[in-house]
């Protein structure tokens, strides 16, 4: 809000959104131990101790666990009237909640959307649910290299925390006030794979058509796409599914348009994660640089894609594209792109 | 100019502790029967708020997989089955048996999926309870026995957006999707952005499904501690009225462009005309007290509907039973419609707040209302709160003045949804 020099004020805080993508919402580890002990000192839950433990019976417990609880202080925080939404779709949650945020101001819902996602899955439950299901990378004696989207030897993601916001504004609007403006968000789709709850197709049917679908929402031929922030997680089969679909999406032009999972030097920011990719995409046009994909040392032949390795490539970047591939088979996909670009 | 679609409604499915059927649901409200009773499963002999309207019916009885049911909880089942209940009730499967395999995959994609729950439920970490007593503070032996005592597949089991994730793959829907986790809201912001994917021309068809299913002891206990429960009955609009009772529930409906329903010959049984949605920014629990974001809210979803007050025929509120939220309601109908108000009613009295459901199902139910020309009583409500005795709230079942509904739900946040419906057959069932 503060990089924007915009808020909302009392002549138009009615013609704000919020849009934010909510993690799964993991009860704070302490807070568990200490419900534990209170209340399920057997190990299971006791209706009647319940009734006294002193951390169920506190309303800001109660309140702080409330998936609405992030967009709730938001717009408080910023007097924000207008239409308010929180959406969990997985690993797709920060995609999907700035793609809803384009809608909301296409539609005329809006003229000015605070999107964005925050997600940490980083305590003992949200590592378990993942570890159970061998989903995390186990290189731990090597953090700088565990995280390495479509590298042969990737082994699974490594988590992350984080949060990203954008503040989306009504393109005259913001021309009219002199915005700086780092980049258009041109166009946004969504596709659900509807085939297992973790696992994609390796063929990327599902997200194919969530890039073709957000390709002609910004009115653009695949040709046109300079950049593409992958989902990349680094575990084997999202990444070949990814490339997959980017094969299929792109044909020819897949050798030009360069490539790169930022997921390599953060982790996966689970909810977070396609909002703070969906900030890089917009930098990456603003400032004319693709980040690095890292780690990435040995070739997957079934992940041939024209990375940027090694270091920061400068280049013209037009269109740049973000996917977000969810559990559960939600499929986002944004793009972005340089307004002043013929 | 590109014309913008008109989105009917062609399928419909509702469950909650008053039936399985929408039908079933609006005769029960009919009969003035209230489907609330002391029943909780668990304990509460002790306990201070023991009222809820759970769903009994045997999660079989619903959805016939018993591999599925193994991995899902209760709050899943009742939306998948809502689900199915509407694509079966529009016809979707036998239509779609006439399609060529491409013309199927088409239809497959052009299918949007819309869903939405109050949130994630405190009761889905409480698998990790025997684990935490073992373990006794170390996350060390919480590391080596994790799978000694955890369902490897426990993460899949509480995600959120599960529903349509399997309502996906059972029924090969692959369209454009979102999962809404907005507590209150969920269920008619599911169905507004099922709506719109289908105004803009994401989608042709779409199903947008609310459900929950809150009744477990931490909720239950947080609703009781922060004042929104009721002591005895819920009764909104009520002098006496003490707060909500949560309930279990789920609705969902299959909405399809005007041409595209045409197109199949699908019965259809309403129209949406209109959406408003609004936020009040004053934190989680508080409403403002002048209704303030309802009536902003019905203002907007009037304006797309291209109606004036005077050509809505019903009012189905939130009406949830607390003093401030019921009181608001008031003061922003009788802000926007002034003295000439339609008959006013509202659901929740019968079968307790469904939370993230509540949207859906009301929707379903005021389409039903429209159908059979009966405004419900609400049957719990004895003596009007003298500050809303102005209003014409349905003491006695009452008749619509006209073929629209407008229908009201509130969340958590201070945000209000308002939607604007039209039947447009008269059909019995």
């Amino acid at each position: 809000m503060q990089d924007s020099g915009i808020l909302p004020d009392a002549a138009n805080g009615h013609r704000w959104g919020c849009s934010v993508g909510t993690g799964m919402v993991s009860i704070n580890y302490k807070e568990l131990l200490a419900f534990q002990r209170e209340a399920a000192p057997k190990g299971q839950l006791e209706a009647e101790l319940i009734l006294e433990s002193s951390i169920a019976t506190d309303p800001i417990y109660f309140c702080r666990n409330q998936s609405a609880q992030g967009l709730s202080l938001l717009v408080k925080r910023y007097s924000i009237q207008g239409y308010t939404t929180s959406v969990h779709t997985a690993c797709a949650s920060g995609g999907q909640a700035v793609g809803t945020a384009l809608k909301l101001i296409r539609r005329g819902d809006c003229d000015y959307v605070l999107a964005g996602g925050f997600d940490s899955m980083i305590s003992p439950l949200g590592l378990a649910g993942f570890c159970l299901l061998d989903a995390l990378s186990t290189d731990n004696h090597n953090p700088l290299t565990a995280s390495r989207p479509f590298d042969a030897t990737r082994n699974g993601f490594v988590m992350g925390e984080g949060a990203g916001f954008l503040v989306l504004e009504e393109w005259e609007r913001a021309v009219k006030r002199g915005a700086r403006i780092y980049a258009e968000l041109a166009g946004e789709g969504n596709s659900l794979t509807s085939y297992r709850i973790t696992d994609p197709l390796p063929s990327g049917d599902g997200p194919i058509q969530a890039m073709q679908q957000a390709l002609r929402s910004a009115g653009l031929h695949p040709e046109q796409v300079d950049y593409l922030n992958a989902h990349g997680t680094s575990t084997p089969m999202n990444d070949r599914s990814e490339a997959a679909a980017s094969h299929v999406v792109f044909g020819d032009h897949i050798n030009n348009l360069k490539v790169s999972s930022t997921k390599s030097t953060m982790g996966h920011l689970i909810a977070a994660a396609g909002a703070v990719e969906a900030a890089i995409c917009a930098l990456t046009i603003y400032y004319n640089k693709a980040p690095i994909n890292a780690n990435l040392t040995r070739h997957d032949p079934e992940c041939n894609l024209n990375f940027v390795c090694n270091q920061t490539k400068d280049f013209v970047v037009r269109v740049a594209m973000s996917n977000s591939l969810g559990f559960g088979g939600s499929n986002s996909c944004l793009v972005f792109r340089d307004p002043e670009a013929p | 100019m590109e014309i913008v679609p008109r989105v009917v409604v062609t399928g419909l499915g509702a469950v909650c502790a008053a039936g399985k059927y929408p039908g079933q649901i609006f005769n029960s409200l009919l009969d003035g029967k209230v489907s609330i009773a002391e029943h909780m499963g668990w304990d509460v002999e002790n306990w201070p708020c023991r009222l809820a309207g759970v769903v009994g019916f045997n999660p079989r009885e619903l959805i016939n997989d018993r591999k599925l049911l193994k991995l899902i909880k209760k709050t899943d089942v009742l939306g998948i089955y809502v689900a199915e209940k509407a694509l079966e009730s529009a016809g979707i499967s036998g239509y779609r048996e006439s399609l060529t395999s491409e013309a199927d995959e088409y239809f497959a994609q052009r299918f949007g999926i819309y869903g939405g729950t109050s949130g994630a439920l405190p009761s889905t970490q409480y698998d990790f309870l025997p684990l935490i007593k073992e373990a006794d503070g170390s996350t060390l032996i919480i590391g080596e026995k994790l799978n000694d005592y955890i369902n490897p597949m426990w993460l899949l089991g509480n995600l959120p957006n599960n529903v349509l994730c399997h309502v996906g793959i059972r029924n090969k829907l692959k369209g454009p999707n979102a999962f809404i986790t907005n507590h209150s809201t969920s269920g008619m912001l599911s169905i507004i952005e099922a709506f719109e994917s289908i105004r803009i021309g994401d989608t042709d068809r779409a199903i947008a499904i609310g459900h929950d299913a809150p009744v477990d002891p931490q909720t239950v206990l947080s609703y009781h501690i922060t004042g929104l429960l009721a002591k005895a009955s819920l009764c909104p609009f009520e002098s006496k009225r003490s707060g909500s009772i949560l309930g279990e529930g789920g609705a969902a409906l299959v909405l399809e462009t005007l041409e595209a329903a045409s197109s199949r010959s699908a019965v259809i049984h309403a129209e949406i005309l209109g959406k408003g949605c609004t936020s009040e920014a004053q934190g989680l629990l508080p409403v403002r007290i002048d209704g303030d974001g309802i009536s902003r809210a019905i203002c907007l979803g009037l304006e797309q509907a291209g109606l004036s007050t005077q050509q809505i025929g019903m009012i189905v509120c939130h009406g949830n039973g607390t003093i401030t939220s019921d009181l608001s309601e008031g003061a922003a109908i009788r802000k926007v419609f002034g003295s000439k108000i339609p008959p006013i009613t509202c659901f929740k009295w019968a079968f307790g707040h469904t939370l993230g459901a509540s949207g859906s199902i009301d929707a379903v139910l005021a389409i039903t209302a429209l159908q059979r020309g009966i405004v419900p009583a609400i049957a719990t409500l004895k003596n009007i709160d003298q500050s809303l005795k102005d209003l014409p709230i349905a003491k006695a079942h009452m008749e619509p003045i006209a073929n629209t509904a407008l229908i009201l739900s509130r969340g958590f946040g201070g945000q209000n949804c308002a939607l604007i419906v039209k039947a447009t057959s008269r059909r019995g069932g």
